[in-house]
């Protein structure tokens, strides 16, 4: 439990890390660098209609 | 990021989902009132994560209107994963399944559309925000209702980080009565 707990709470840290980064800077900085993880994450899922309906149930 | 009466433009550099969302939207947006809500929202202000599925719910529809949905999607290169024949994928909408919709041999990204069915859609569809992307507007959920539904609904580590994003990057722009309102309407809705 103590590393799910540890985790956790690392992964909030972050993310009022990341939000105030957001904030405190232009929007061209933030959404460049989210743009690395939103488009490689599309462009590396591959899989047909049947398995994605399959895993959505 | 400005926050404006309504209003949230955002001068972002658009990713492959901004520019699929802007696609269906501009064929959506012809034929019904929408409304995005859940994960894409929080992704639209910068929290950082992707998603496979952008989620859109509209009124409920008859079958005609639908048929000029379903037809007007299919010339403008989407297709529904769910089914091709437009009876059949109305038959899913109309029994609150959603349908999901991709472009041509795509599967991902793909938009998750839901007929409204319940109070908590229909306020979604009522207190809503436009979001300013370049030129163009898209129409989201109120944030409040999105933080209340995350964190009292959905409630996954996603989910309760979406909605922490949220309530950092919105800070006093979000109305936090509103989001307790929201939030014992909608633990007293989903009760059991």
């Amino acid at each position: 439990m103590g590393f799910i707990r540890d985790n956790q709470e690392e992964r909030f840290r972050f993310v009022e890390f990341w939000a105030r980064y957001v904030r405190e800077h232009d929007d061209r900085e933030w959404s460049r660098q989210q743009n690395v993880i939103i488009n490689s994450s599309l462009r590396s899922s591959r899989m047909t209609r049947e398995e994605f309906l399959k895993m959505k149930g | 990021m400005r926050f404006g009466k309504g209003l949230i433009e955002i001068d972002r550099e658009l990713s492959d989902l901004d520019v699929f969302a802007m696609d269906f939207i501009r064929i959506l947006r012809k034929h019904s009132k929408y409304v995005i809500v859940s994960g894409y929202v929080s992704i639209l202000l910068g929290r950082s994560r992707s998603s496979e599925d952008i989620d859109i719910i509209i009124p409920a529809m008859d079958f005609p209107e639908f048929a000029l949905l379903f037809r007007d999607m299919y010339s403008n290169g989407f297709y529904c994963l769910n089914s091709d024949k437009e009876k059949e994928a109305y038959s899913y909408a109309r029994d609150k399944i959603a349908i999901r919709f991709a472009k041509k041999d795509d599967v991902i990204p793909n938009i998750e559309l839901k007929f409204s069915k319940n109070k908590a859609d229909e306020i979604s569809l009522k207190e809503t925000l436009k979001v300013r992307l370049g030129k163009e507007d898209i129409v989201i959920s109120s944030l409040e209702m999105q933080v209340a539904f995350k964190e009292n609904v959905l409630g996954s580590q996603k989910d309760i980080e979406d909605a922490m994003h949220i309530r950092n990057v919105a800070g006093n722009n979000l109305k936090k009565e509103l989001i307790e309102k929201y939030s014992v309407m909608l633990r007293g809705f989903y009760k059991g």
